[in-house]
């Protein structure tokens, strides 16, 4: 089936190189199943940490010519999505597709296909449950795929899947009955999943703007990239000028408010002069600011960050800390 | 007698006692027993937070710079990696040596994570504590015990540590240990990309560096790197572009691997920290190396010993010219 679905569209699904990541696939035989989340999400599918927005030309009359650097938007398929990815990109639309409506994004959004892989297992970092997503649901899918043991039962969501599921209809067979209950079995692995109480955090949050307590977070912070450029919600960009004699291009990229030139003005004046204040933002960004103007929190509790923080900074430890009153009382 | 984290904790509470420190640079449990986090004691007040034990990977020098206008003198504990790195900050007066007392913790390697979980095939939610037995470590579960291999689960740079003890330190917390069994040629892996042909070099290193997210996590965490801006972050001019593609990727890893030349101590970091699984050592070896064969030099073992690269001599070698 993946090779058939990598025939008609661009289909993106988990490959091992130095770790797992989603990727281009030309065949089904490139694509890995042996995983709990690829370490990069999909959000490079739809917001890709560089890209080319137009490219301009100056001839030999000095006069200038902008051309559009869009692609003609082929259908694409991501195969292997987990539930958190799913709901971030939810999250992300609230972005892309909010007051501004940002084309790029967008195109890709519709001409992608979601199909899920329902998770039966969960690493010792995740804690999606904390966001009301059930990690083995396609409630944010196009397409559900579900492991029941020897076979796959596949449901469609949405119109979208519905038809890519007809078009692809003789690579399935009818229910046997038992896919149901067979599921329902395999959700034991999820059970002791952690659940964080992040009820009226973005309250708790206001109340400790000012406190000692992210001083010590602020100085354990080295300032790198990992934790917003892993993160499936974070969408942070810069925008820049390639220019050379004849032409150039412009062209956004990932920015993270972990570095410090993120708001650094052309004055000098730097308004987070520090990492505590540059920390404080990220997540004073995901449990407060974002809520103020979406009402969702902006973490799915994928935990990429958790695992890959080389100084163990982790979110999960601080929801906990705000939600129980000890944040507060250091 | 290894180190314990009891030890440590009396050591360090003594000196905050006695007013010899104000501050002190440890580390504490992180969010399962394999992880470790950096922390900061300004008292003793929390002295039981310290943890001492194979998990502690971070190398805290570089936070020695944070402290460098905090008043007072900040301890720090340091393994025999991150010692070198403390005598590379003292070479290029980045700290001064009389604001900084130094706890040497001699080490006989840390746990690779990754290896470990994959070697006893367990979560990290089993594991309960790591204790060092000499040449195994023995990893407490949830349901019993295990003993296992050095040599199966140590972090690549401390299969080839040939400085487990702090070359310099105020006090030693724990026994010296003697040379570590399993070391072997530190530079084997340099020498399989020597003797591979130009082509395959460019085939291995453009396909790694594609990878790269230019998260500067392996900039970040390491110790010797020091500049107040860095010209990867500079914006007028703009040396390197913030597009990331192959070409400004790769001028970025050339450029970081340069200016650690003579200055990195293989502490290991920057791979640690890759979320990408780069293998940045692999390019820290190789200008090792080269520095060991250039200069007869290497880095972080005497504060007195003047850095090739900053130095001139009259009889350089100079066959490039």
């Amino acid at each position: 089936m993946l090779d058939a679905l990598a025939q008609a569209y661009d289909l993106i699904a988990p490959v091992q190189g130095n770790n797992i990541s989603f990727r281009r696939v030309e065949s089904g035989s490139e694509v890995t199943l042996d995983y709990i989340n690829p370490m990069l999400s999909a959000k490079s599918t739809f917001f890709p940490q560089t890209e080319t927005l137009f490219r301009f030309s100056r001839d030999d009359s000095e006069e200038f010519g902008i051309e559009p650097a869009r692609e003609p938007g082929r259908s694409q398929v991501i195969f292997g999505i987990r539930a958190c990815d799913a709901r971030s990109l939810r999250l992300m639309d609230m972005v892309f597709d909010g007051q501004h409506k940002d084309s790029y994004y967008l195109d890709r959004r519709k001409n992608t296909t979601l199909m899920g892989l329902a998770c039966f297992d969960y690493l010792e970092t995740c804690f999606c449950p904390t966001f009301g997503i059930d990690p083995a649901s396609g409630e944010d899918v196009d397409i559900l795929f579900s492991d029941v043991g020897d076979r796959f039962l596949v449901e469609a969501f949405t119109e979208k899947g519905t038809a890519l599921l007809e078009r692809f209809a003789e690579f399935f067979a009818e229910l046997r009955g038992d896919e149901e209950q067979l599921r329902e079995g395999r959700k034991a692995g999820l059970a002791g999943m952690k659940r964080l109480d992040v009820k009226g955090i973005a309250d708790k949050m206001a109340q400790l703007y000012e406190g000692p307590y992210w001083d010590d977070i602020g100085t354990r912070c080295l300032g790198c990239g990992i934790c917003t450029y892993l993160c499936p919600t974070c969408h942070c960009f810069d925008i820049a000028d390639v220019s050379l004699d004849e032409g150039g291009e412009r062209f956004r990229c990932w920015d993270s408010c972990m570095f410090p030139e993120f708001t650094l003005m052309v004055s000098g004046e730097n308004p987070r002069p520090n990492q505590k204040a540059r920390v404080q933002q990220r997540f004073f960004h995901k449990l407060k600011y974002f809520h103020d103007r979406n009402n969702e929190l902006a973490c799915v509790g994928c935990g990429r960050c958790v695992r890959h923080c080389p100084v163990n900074i982790d979110i999960a430890q601080i929801i906990d800390d705000v939600s129980s009153g000890k944040a507060g009382n250091e | 007698m290894k180190a314990t984290s009891a030890e440590l904790q009396t050591r360090v509470k003594d000196l905050f006692e006695d007013g010899t420190i104000s501050h002190f640079i440890g580390y504490e449990t992180g969010s399962d027993s394999l992880r470790v986090a950096p922390c900061f004691l300004e008292g003793s007040q929390e002295i039981g937070r310290l943890v001492w034990n194979p998990v502690c990977a971070n190398n805290l020098a570089k936070y020695l710079l944070d402290f460098k206008n905090v008043p007072g003198r900040v301890g720090i504990m340091v393994k025999g990696c991150d010692s070198r790195s403390v005598v590379e900050l003292l070479k290029e007066n980045q700290i001064d040596r009389d604001r900084v007392f130094i706890v040497g913790v001699p080490c006989s390697g840390i746990v690779d994570r990754e290896k470990l979980l994959q070697v006893m095939g367990i979560s990290p939610t089993q594991v309960v504590a790591v204790q060092d037995e000499g040449d195994s470590f023995l990893v407490t579960l949830t349901d019993g015990e295990q003993r296992v291999d050095k040599e199966k689960v140590l972090r690549d740079e401390c299969l080839v540590c040939r400085y487990p003890n702090p070359p310099v330190y105020d006090v030693l917390t724990g026994e010296t240990v003697s040379r570590l069994p399993w070391v072997g040629d530190d530079y084997s892996m340099v020498k399989e990309q020597e003797a591979l042909s130009l082509e395959e070099k460019a085939t291995y290193w453009n396909r790694e560096l594609s990878q790269c997210i230019r998260c500067y996590a392996c900039r970040n965490i390491c110790p010797v790197c020091t500049c107040s801006e860095c010209i990867f972050d500079k914006k007028a001019p703009r040396w390197i572009s913030k597009a990331n593609d192959l070409s400004e990727n790769l001028v970025y890893h050339l450029i970081r691997a340069f200016h650690v030349a003579g200055r990195c101590v293989d502490c290991g970091e920057c791979e640690r920290a890759c979320p990408m699984n780069i293998p940045l050592r692999r390019l820290n070896k190789k200008v090792e190396k080269d520095m060991l064969e250039l200069f007869n030099y290497t880095a972080g073992i005497d504060v007195e010993q003047q850095p090739p690269l900053t130095t001139y001599r009259v009889d350089d070698l100079d066959e490039f010219m």
